[in-house]
């Protein structure tokens, strides 16, 4: 990056998301990634910052070099010029439990500020009122990679104190089958490799403090701190907040509407 | 054991009996064998009990018609052509469907213990999670956990404190061993030799894991061209019991090298899945509206299916449209 970086005046709130989910990627990461604004970003990454990151799917593609965006992760574009196309035994436990991820990109419906998400049901689970569409592979991933970021809408009702349902490991976690709520790292031992690092919102980006705990890393401009602890539930912390998030430069936004999304799938 | 018999769909679908377990090829909304769910559900076949890592299209189908009784998953949906999973999400509300939930890797574990004739398979995956909550233990909470079904495993899931590397506590799920694996395959030899193009998905742990099997064959070749790569191939056709060829029978999902996912198609479908009237009106047009595979691809068209053929060098269709440019 150079100090002649010209920044795009005109961009929408999904591209900044996707162009923050990239900048997450170091080069060289192994990075398991779930359907839709996941794909953007890791396609986008590997364009500027990270060519060298390495992209799984959990339907099976391993190192997949599409020239067409694919639209879900079982797509037969994941797999186009992989080094392999298997199938979910080996990215769940050939490249996942084995411990070769470094970052997952997922999604969730609800979240709670150690970084708990529900992607399952409303309510209570024996009684529900609504079923979301459940775990898929969001908790597995979540469970032994060594980063995770999360791509998600800001929402009070989405940013809550507690969950309804942890479908996938945050910072702090009950124990079963007593169900005592203690850190992460208890409960794996050894498996343990790391957890959530970063949530991306169309507000801001947020991360997780020394006690696995949520706070305002950067706001995205045209919004204050302020503004984004009233879409939270639960009682942000925004006093580590170091500013506005970066925005798109002129040739990410290039990439991503030339390259990576030419033909309007996910960016309208 | 031996080669596998041809039927045709019809008898397929009457080998499946109210109440059977299922498990099913494919991911999501790709190599569902969805032309075999269809019949199925003109036959009426109801109670199912199904065991997918995930589902997809296939599952909707038949929780639109009231065929499923049991779900033991973790995710249904239509990717990005249809969020949710409006039939199985209506039937768990309403308590007509009894769901139990895992996560994918721990259903992976618990299909590669029954395909590899282990009773229970350990995994250290969505440890901490909900899904072991003991409350939630539906089927156990149903009383079926008491050994009656075979079917069933007693617990739904175990720990165990690693005794070999004292690696800690880790889960151990149960086996699973469906009673048929209906299996949507690229092409089977005239032996029964089994080869699915691109992702394998779970397809191979899947044919192993159950009783019998079904394949709906998209083509059918001579064994002896399977035979010349044979590391593409998935399954021995001494695992397949019954063969169907029928050509364009994922449709709507996608088959790799062969056709493209009908996003139109699913979108519609979804759409009309989000109420049981809108099912069933919509069930009455391309299920019991139609009496036959050979039909309803007359009623989808040629030009509609041209779109979708998958071009054969990248494997997928590259002039369907499928964004807003």
């Amino acid at each position: 990056m150079t100090a002649q970086k010209e920044y795009a005046k005109d961009y929408k709130g999904i591209d900044l998301l996707a162009v923050a989910a990239a900048r997450e990627v170091n080069d060289g990461d192994i990075v398991f990634a779930g359907t839709g604004l996941p794909m953007l970003a890791i396609m986008l990454a590997q364009l500027s910052g990270a060519p060298n990151a390495v992209c799984i799917y959990e339907a099976g593609s391993i190192d997949g070099r599409p020239i067409d965006l694919p639209t879900s992760v079982g797509d037969s574009r994941c797999a186009y010029q992989a080094s392999l196309a298997a199938g979910l035994t080996e990215t769940f436990y050939g490249q996942l439990h084995c411990g070769y991820v470094d970052l997952a990109f997922l999604g969730g419906a609800e979240i709670d500020k150690y970084g708990n998400v529900n992607t399952t049901v409303v309510g209570d689970y024996a009684a529900p009122q609504k079923r979301f569409t459940g775990s898929g592979g969001n908790p597995d991933i979540n469970s032994l990679a060594k980063r995770t970021v999360f791509i998600m809408v800001q929402e009070k009702r989405r940013f809550k104190e507690n969950v309804d349902y942890i479908t996938s490991p945050g910072w702090r976690l009950p124990k079963w089958p007593s169900g005592e709520i203690v850190p992460k790292k208890e409960i794996y031992g050894k498996y343990y490799k790391g957890g959530p690092s970063a949530v991306i919102t169309n507000m801001g980006v947020f991360r997780f403090d020394e006690n696995g705990e949520m706070y305002l890393d950067t706001v995205h401009p045209g919004f204050t701190p302020e503004q984004v602890k009233e879409n939270c539930s639960f009682d942000l912390n925004i006093s580590r907040c170091k500013g506005e998030t970066e925005p798109p430069s002129v040739q990410e936004i290039e990439l991503l509407y030339t390259k990576v999304d030419p033909e309007g799938i996910f960016l309208p | 054991m031996g080669k596998p018999q041809k039927i045709s769909l019809k008898e397929a679908a009457n080998l499946i009996q109210d109440g059977d377990f299922l498990a099913f090829s494919g991911f999501t909304i790709w190599r569902r064998p969805m032309a075999l769910i269809y019949e199925m559900v003109r036959q009426g076949k109801k109670d199912l009990h199904l065991f997918e890592v995930n589902g997809g299209t296939h599952t909707e189908v038949l929780a639109g018609a009231g065929a499923i009784k049991m779900w033991e998953s973790c995710w249904v949906g239509h990717e990005l052509y249809g969020k949710l999973g409006e039939g199985v999400a209506r039937g768990q509300v309403e308590g007509t469907i009894l769901v139990e939930d895992y996560s994918h890797g721990q259903m992976v574990a618990r299909l590669l213990a029954g395909a590899y004739g282990l009773p229970f398979f350990p995994t250290a995956l969505s440890m901490g999670t909900d899904i072991l909550n003991p409350k939630f233990d539906m089927l156990g909470k149903a009383g079926l956990r008491d050994g009656s079904n075979p079917k069933i495993p007693l617990k739904k899931y175990d720990t165990i404190k690693d005794p070999m590397y004292d690696m800690g506590e880790i889960l151990l799920m149960p086996a699973a061993n469906p009673d048929w694996a209906l299996v949507y395959a690229s092409q089977v030899g005239d032996e029964g030799t089994v080869r699915v193009f691109s992702q394998t998905y779970v397809d191979p742990e899947v044919i192993k894991a159950a009783d019998k099997v079904i394949v709906l064959a998209e083509e059918i070749v001579p064994d002896s061209y399977l035979r010349q790569e044979p590391e593409k191939n998935i399954a021995t056709g001494y695992a397949i019991d019954y063969v169907v060829e029928i050509p364009w029978g994922a449709h709507p999902t996608g088959s790799q090298f062969f056709y493209d996912v009908d996003a139109d198609f699913i979108r519609q479908f979804y759409a009309a899945s989000k109420s049981k009237e809108g099912f069933d009106k919509w069930a009455q047009e391309w299920i019991f509206g139609v009496s036959s595979h050979e039909e309803y691809l007359e009623k989808l068209g040629v030009n509609r299916l041209n779109k979708l053929k998958a071009n054969s060098v990248v494997g997928y269709s590259t002039t369907v449209r499928r964004g807003t440019r």
